[in-house]
């Protein structure tokens, strides 16, 4: 029988780079036919097939690292490393649109008024659930890390209990800020206020419905008996990227709601 | 330096130069002289008292402003949505 003489992954032949790399193809030429003929179908195609590609390929990651133990110390490393790399370009990413904000709101233009807020534009008041939605951010940045010591600790139950928590006030921001903009006295077509309200707190509200999702998977994952209490990376990274998305809250809260009003 | 506002007006040339607004881009040097007439004005008439001190800050808003900007603003100022405080 063959053996591998290193500590090291090698990986099987799939499918899934190409079907994402499909996936990509389809939703971005499908987002033009939408835009110039009308058509979703291109778009919604594109969608599915990533959904289906997203699913299958970290099925299979899960399949390799916890029944077939292919993720050794090494392996487990260089994952640490790619999600932190990954956490890193997110933050530039982030960091784009706040450079868009401060470059905007610190010279503001005649066309403003010469002030910020721009003249007509009533800001929500940062005290009121803007201040609620810290709360419970930071709230759950304790349940989660109360999460990873439980599992640490193999206390399967506490663990349930507080990743189940954090997922819930994760739920809970989504459903503040879902009020929030419905209820905003301005929209996205306000002007450059509007524009960097809104584009920079949509992402970061994607960015927590996916952080949620990580979570959530993760919470399935315990309850089936995945995580020991030596090994459990993919807990790790999704306390990473929720603490990533709760570093990113305040940046906005301060600067945004707070500075910007 | 204490000149009598009436002799800086009839030496004035063009707009001098303002230490507030040090660089190339001059749009908030105009920009504000426009604000400042209208609010000297504004708060001399109030007073009751002769608004010709105001006429300086007239006299730099003409020489610096593109006059599109000025026309805009002076159609904004009547319609009621000019977006500065005056």
């Amino acid at each position: 029988m063959a053996h591998q003489a290193h500590a090291y992954h090698m990986v099987d032949p799939s499918p899934w780079p190409l079907t994402g790399a499909i996936a990509a193809l389809l939703m971005t030429s499908g987002l033009a036919i939408w835009f110039h003929f009308h058509s979703t179908t291109l778009m919604t195609l594109g969608l599915i097939l990533l959904l289906l590609t997203m699913y299958q390929w970290w099925r299979d990651i899960i399949r390799e690292g916890t029944f077939q133990g292919h993720h050794t110390p090494p392996v487990q490393k260089g994952l640490r490393y790619g999600m932190i790399l990954f956490i890193t370009s997110e933050v530039f990413f982030f960091l784009g649109f706040f450079w868009a904000f401060y470059h905007s709101s610190l010279a503001p233009t005649p066309e403003l008024g010469g002030c910020w807020p721009p003249t007509g534009i009533t800001p929500l008041d940062p005290f009121e659930v803007p201040l609620l939605n810290t709360a419970v951010l930071l709230a759950s940045g304790v349940t989660v890390t109360w999460a990873h010591h439980s599992i640490m600790e193999g206390e399967r139950k506490q663990a349930i209990q507080s990743l189940a928590l954090t997922i819930l006030l994760g739920l809970y921001f989504t459903a503040l800020q879902a009020m929030e903009y419905y209820e905003a006295p301005f929209t996205i077509a306000d002007g450059v206020y509007g524009s960097t309200f809104f584009v920079a707190t949509g992402f970061h509200g994607l960015h927590v419905i996916i952080g949620s999702t990580f979570l959530a998977v993760c919470l399935l994952r315990q309850i089936q008996y995945h995580f020991t209490s030596e090994h459990h990376f993919g807990f790790e990274a999704a306390a990473w990227y929720w603490h990533f998305v709760d570093v990113v809250w305040l940046f906005l809260y301060v600067s945004i709601y707070w500075w910007g009003s | 330096m204490a000149e009598d506002i009436q002799q800086k007006l009839e030496k004035y040339r063009t707009a001098p130069f303002d230490a507030r607004f040090p660089n190339q881009n001059q749009t908030r040097n105009c920009w504000q002289n426009y604000l400042d007439y209208y609010r000297c004005q504004k708060a001399l008439d109030a007073k009751g008292v002769d608004t010709s001190p105001c006429d300086w800050y007239k006299r730099v808003y003409k020489s610096l402003c593109p006059l599109s900007w000025i026309e805009k603003w002076d159609t904004q100022r009547e319609d009621g949505t000019f977006p500065g405080k005056i």
